[in-house]
């Protein structure tokens, strides 16, 4: 999951103190040109790092390459193949599965922990929050060499635990696979989450308790009336995050097949892992290209309806 | 499937590097490059890619009797990564490396679209002699050569005496009838025990085909025929499924895997059919085995016969869109085939040359990690004995790294046979080559 990525609201529109007062033409020309050297930083990197590569990546996909022949301009032939793909749909479909039942369960367990840390009822909570969020700090790469070693049935720990049950179960089978990933993600987020909730909790006005300690409302009627609401808000970011990142998953599928036998991993895992197959061993980079503009697409359209929805739900409050 | 082949080829190759005595005495024997060194010549720097660190090795003496010619050797990456950076550079116009490293496989890859040097021109042909003939072949396409052979994987069977011996057995499975009888003996020491494992190594089973005569890429031009139908293919396929049908192969462990590397040390996998690199490999990887391990020829399909396989190796060219082709050369010659190949075979490296091959010092040399076995003469046997004729298709770098998403259903479910597996991805090859502008079938 990539967090490099930010979750910009919409600036707030303030109006400006000089709005109505009477301007000459030069000091608007000033304003202007003040605004724009404010702007401009911004404006260069911004233009730099998001809109060209946008634009090449668009430019690119419009091309396919040919070990004889070269490059051909194809138009949008790329896009076409690839609603067709059988394979970028099968990754497609396979992440929104992933996103619908793996995020909810994340995102509850998350809440959980961040409230019971808030209520005070854990002791060493700073130690709590601490190794909770642990798990954010590992990267990827180890985390699922990790984990493949402790849900490895030949000699892991799932291994020996199979041996002790009597059972036969194989969490990297190709059913099973996705499961055991969901376990390695929701290990390695599960604090963050937590720790975005938590600091939403920690911005509630005390006042507020204190209101419902004199009105009598017990441990329960506070979660229910006042703490489950504050979090609306950041339940909304957290969900978006969460989204974007498992849409582009690509490291536990990359690594996995290199460390178990038949996982069930192939090459079209994800829509992430496809692309780059696509680029780095197909030089396909075209047809890449088209793939990486329909997903970023698809994410963008997904996490801006989650937004939209979770914003209405929270001002029906 | 797996850490690919070049990470394999990498460790076969990167053996401690502590050989500048036998460096100096190579760097005196390359009398061709004094004759070419002419004072009046410009100082030119030529740059090398190379995921083989013995190529270094023959550096300083190429340098002291050309002192006309630097050379800086690069790792730009192993296999794809080079390659990729390959093709960018040559798009680019820019940063083209002099002399570039290329696994045999990936030779008519660039070779077709025009982007190596004929090496024609350098009277490469005055070598050929010196190599060994599979490996040669795997240089030429279309009859020209693109590449000079640096280092080789002659397929060989690395048995585990102990185990074989604990199955009732004191010699090594000569055939594959033997084998099959061998594999059944194994597994009937118990349940984790194996003759060796297989989830889908397409360089194992083409190796098999290879060396049972079956020839299913034919490469011409841009025309690639494939067929998997051939007598030999059918052969060593059917041999194969029947291993895997009959449970005889561990399907549960991935080569390269930390499992594998547990199963090579406890003595529970008895063979492992690979290319001669896996000699500097297997010490690592199972450190507990010391002594137990020896080394032969692949089984014959016949008794009697010697026919070999290779698995792996690579190669040196030189790209069209280089800068210093007359200097590139010359280093190319001095460490594949002049006087620098002592001190890369020194420091590890398993060259196709006979004059290494053929040398009373490399037949001689007792392998402490294979029971003092003289490993080097095995190999090089395997490695004269390779079938010609092999060619692999210029978009084999795709076409293996797609095969694992066919064969892995079979190997998880048992359902379909390899048979089908080898047709479908025929088909895929069919389909992505003429979308490259190929003509297949």
């Amino acid at each position: 999951m990539d967090l490099a990525r930010r979750f910009d609201a919409d600036p707030p529109a303030t109006a400006s103190p000089d709005a109505k007062r009477p301007q000459t033409a030069t000091r608007k020309h000033r304003r202007t040109r003040i605004a724009l050297a404010f702007i401009a930083p911004f404006g260069t990197l911004f233009a730099l790092v998001f809109i060209v590569p946008i634009l090449y990546a668009a430019y690119l996909s419009l091309f396919q390459q040919k070990l004889i022949g070269g490059d051909t301009f194809v138009g949008f032939a790329n896009y076409g193949k690839l609603f067709r793909d059988p394979q970028f749909w099968d990754g497609v479909g396979r992440v929104f599965r992933f996103t619908l039942i793996q995020v909810p369960i994340m995102l509850i367990f998350a809440m959980a922990l961040a409230l019971a840390l808030d209520g005070m009822r854990v002791h060493g909570a700073k130690f709590m929050r601490m190794t909770i969020f642990l798990p954010y700090a590992v990267p990827a790469i180890v985390s699922t060499l990790m984990w493949g070693f402790l849900l490895g049935v030949k000699y892991g720990l799932f291994g020996s635990l199979n041996d002790a049950l009597g059972t036969d179960l194989d969490p990297f089978a190709p059913g099973t696979t996705l499961i055991s990933i969901g376990l390695m993600v929701t290990w390695a987020f599960t604090g963050f989450n937590m720790l975005i909730f938590y600091a939403a909790l920690k911005a509630v006005p005390r006042e507020l308790y204190e209101a419902a300690a004199i009105d009598g409302a017990n441990e329960f009627q506070v979660v229910r009336a006042i703490k489950v609401p504050a979090l609306r808000g950041s339940l909304v970011v957290t969900t978006i995050f969460s989204i974007i990142g498992t849409f582009q998953m690509f490291n536990e599928p990359q690594i996995l097949p290199s460390m178990v036998a038949g996982s069930g991993v192939t090459t079209f895992y994800t829509p992430n892992l496809y692309a780059y197959h696509l680029a780095f061993t197909g030089s396909q980079q075209g047809y890449a290209a088209a793939l990486a503009l329909v997903m970023a697409a698809i994410t963008i359209a997904v996490a801006y309806a989650v937004q939209i929805r979770g914003l209405r739900n929270a001002s029906d409050q | 499937m797996g850490l690919s082949r070049k990470v394999r080829l990498l460790s076969a190759v990167l053996v401690p590097m502590l050989a500048l005595a036998a460096c100096s005495g190579g760097g005196g024997g390359s009398s061709d490059g004094d004759a070419a060194g002419g004072g009046g010549e410009e100082q030119v720097k030529i740059t090398v890619w190379s995921w083989d660190g013995t190529v270094a090795q023959a550096v300083p003496g190429f340098e002291a009797a050309n002192p006309n010619i630097k050379v800086e050797v690069v790792n730009a990456g192993s296999s794809q990564d080079e390659y990729q950076a390959l093709d960018n550079a040559i798009q680019a116009g820019s940063g083209v490396p002099d002399l570039v490293m290329f696994e045999y496989f990936a030779v008519p890859y660039f070779a077709i679209p025009g982007k190596l040097a004929d090496l024609g021109e350098f009277g490469v042909e005055n070598f050929k002699q010196d190599y060994v003939e599979a490996a040669w072949n795997d240089v030429t396409v279309n009859g020209k050569v693109y590449a000079l052979p640096s280092d080789y994987g002659p397929s060989a069977m690395f048995y585990n005496a102990a185990t074989l011996k604990k199955a009732g057995m004191n010699k090594p499975p000569a055939t594959w009838d033997e084998y099959y009888e061998a594999a059944k003996k194994v597994r009937a020491l118990g349940d984790d025990h194996y003759i060796a494992q297989d989830t889908g190594d397409l360089f194992f089973l083409l190796s098999l085909i290879w060396q049972a005569g079956g020839r299913p890429f034919k490469v011409d031009g841009n025309k690639v025929h494939i067929d998997f139908t051939d007598a030999g293919t059918t052969k060593a396929v059917s041999f194969w499924q029947k291993m895997l049908d009959e449970d005889l192969v561990n399907t549960k462990i991935t080569g390269w895997s930390d499992d594998w590397n547990r199963a090579l040390n406890d003595g529970t996998l008895a063979t492992q059919t690979m290319g001669g690199w896996l000699t500097s490999t297997l010490p690592e990887r199972a450190p507990q085995a010391a002594g137990d391990f020896r080394v032969a020829l692949m089984p014959q399909w016949q008794q009697g016969e010697k026919v070999g396989a290779a698995n792996g190796g690579s190669s040196f060219g030189i790209p069209a869109a280089a800068e210093h082709k007359e200097a590139a050369f010359k280093f190319l010659e001095h460490f594949t085939h002049g006087g620098g190949l002592a001190s890369r075979v020194a420091a590890g490296a398993f060259v196709p040359n006979m004059s290494v091959l053929e040398s009373e010092a490399f037949q001689s040399k007792a392998n402490e990690y294979f029971g003092d076995q003289k490993v080097g003469a095995v190999l090089a046997e395997a490695s004269e004995i390779v079938g010609s004729g092999w060619q692999y298709p210029p978009f084999f770098e795709w076409a293996r790294s797609i095969y694992g998403d066919i064969a892995s259903p079979f190997y998880t479910t048992g359902k379909g046979s390899l048979a089908e597996i080898l047709e479908q991805w025929r088909q895929r090859c069919i389909q992505y080559g003429n979308e490259q502008g190929f003509e297949v079938d």
